[in-house]
């Protein structure tokens, strides 16, 4: 089944993370990451720029993923991933409100590439970061008349 | 951490090398929340994964890529933007190397290009930095 091309730009349910200490400590552990702040008890603790990844990947494609007019499948594999940053880093009480979108659908070959956009921004409504996310959806093209099987095996989750 | 100091065109960022393996796997899933069980389960990775084996999350790669550039960028507080593609999977129990070289500066922001290979030299990803200097 394909996607339906009508969801792009459809914008789903605002939802909240907060930034904690612990969980900046445990992300950057798991990345052997060695800069102090991220380890920091006090004032100076930030986190790492992908620290992002713990409430936008997964929590910002459920929304999308869990709509019954967009007809995504679970074959899925992340084809790319960006993030662009506001003026300081994350850092612990943050408290985040994130809009999932849906911000491009396209095609090659068997494959479909669907575009997941979250902007994050502060309480005071300052943007702290955006995600931009390409979910490789596989083999659900509308038309496959060059069909590109092999480009299932150059992208992983 | 922030103190100012010069980047230029062709400066090469010290590389990072890692292993994937089950405890890295599974230390990045509670980590990040994405319990997919292809990054650490081997009879489910048999069925669906794109190597038939368990795979490295793509974020664990660009993780560590972006460990990479913010020690170079002289913290988080530097870092812009990242934008990275995952190319080819990253199978546990194998290693790769991140590697990144400063292709352009201009109104204050340096532009890095990044990759990771494994250990054939295929590449696992590749993408850009922004940070500024």
């Amino acid at each position: 089944m394909a996607l339906n091309r009508d969801k792009v730009g459809s914008t789903y349910p605002s939802y909240t993370y907060e930034v904690s200490r612990e969980k900046i400590r445990e992300y950057a552990t798991a990345l052997s990451e060695t800069d102090p702040r991220y380890f920091s008890d006090g004032d100076d603790c930030v986190a790492p720029p992908t620290f992002a990844a713990c409430f936008t990947v997964t929590k910002g494609g459920a929304a999308v993923f869990a709509d019954d007019e967009l007809g995504a499948h679970p074959a899925v594999v992340h084809g790319s991933q960006r993030y662009t940053y506001g003026d300081r880093p994350l850092r612990p009480g943050d408290v985040l409100t994130c809009t999932p979108r849906i911000a491009d659908i396209s095609a090659r070959g068997a494959n479909e590439f669907l575009t997941i956009e979250v902007v994050c921004e502060d309480a005071e409504g300052h943007h702290l970061v955006t995600s931009e996310a390409v979910i490789v959806l596989l083999g659900s093209a509308p038309s496959t008349t060059d069909s590109e099987v092999g480009a299932a095996q150059e992208v992983s989750s | 951490m922030s103190t100012a100091r010069s980047i230029a065109v062709g400066d090469e960022l010290s590389p990072v090398t890692a292993e994937s393996n089950l405890t890295t796997s599974v230390m990045y899933a509670g980590a990040s929340g994405d319990m997919n069980p292809l990054h650490y389960d081997p009879s489910f990775a048999a069925q669906v994964s794109p190597t038939g084996g368990v795979i490295a999350h793509g974020m664990y790669s660009m993780g560590l890529a972006s460990r990479m550039l913010t020690a170079f960028a002289g913290g988080p507080d530097r870092v812009v933007e990242i934008d990275i593609r995952f190319t080819r999977p990253w199978p546990l129990g194998t290693t790769s190397t991140f590697s990144g070289k400063v292709t352009a500066i201009a109104d204050g922001v340096a532009k890095v290009a990044l990759e990771g290979t494994n250990a054939s030299g295929e590449r696992i990803l590749r993408g850009t930095g922004q940070i500024r200097v």
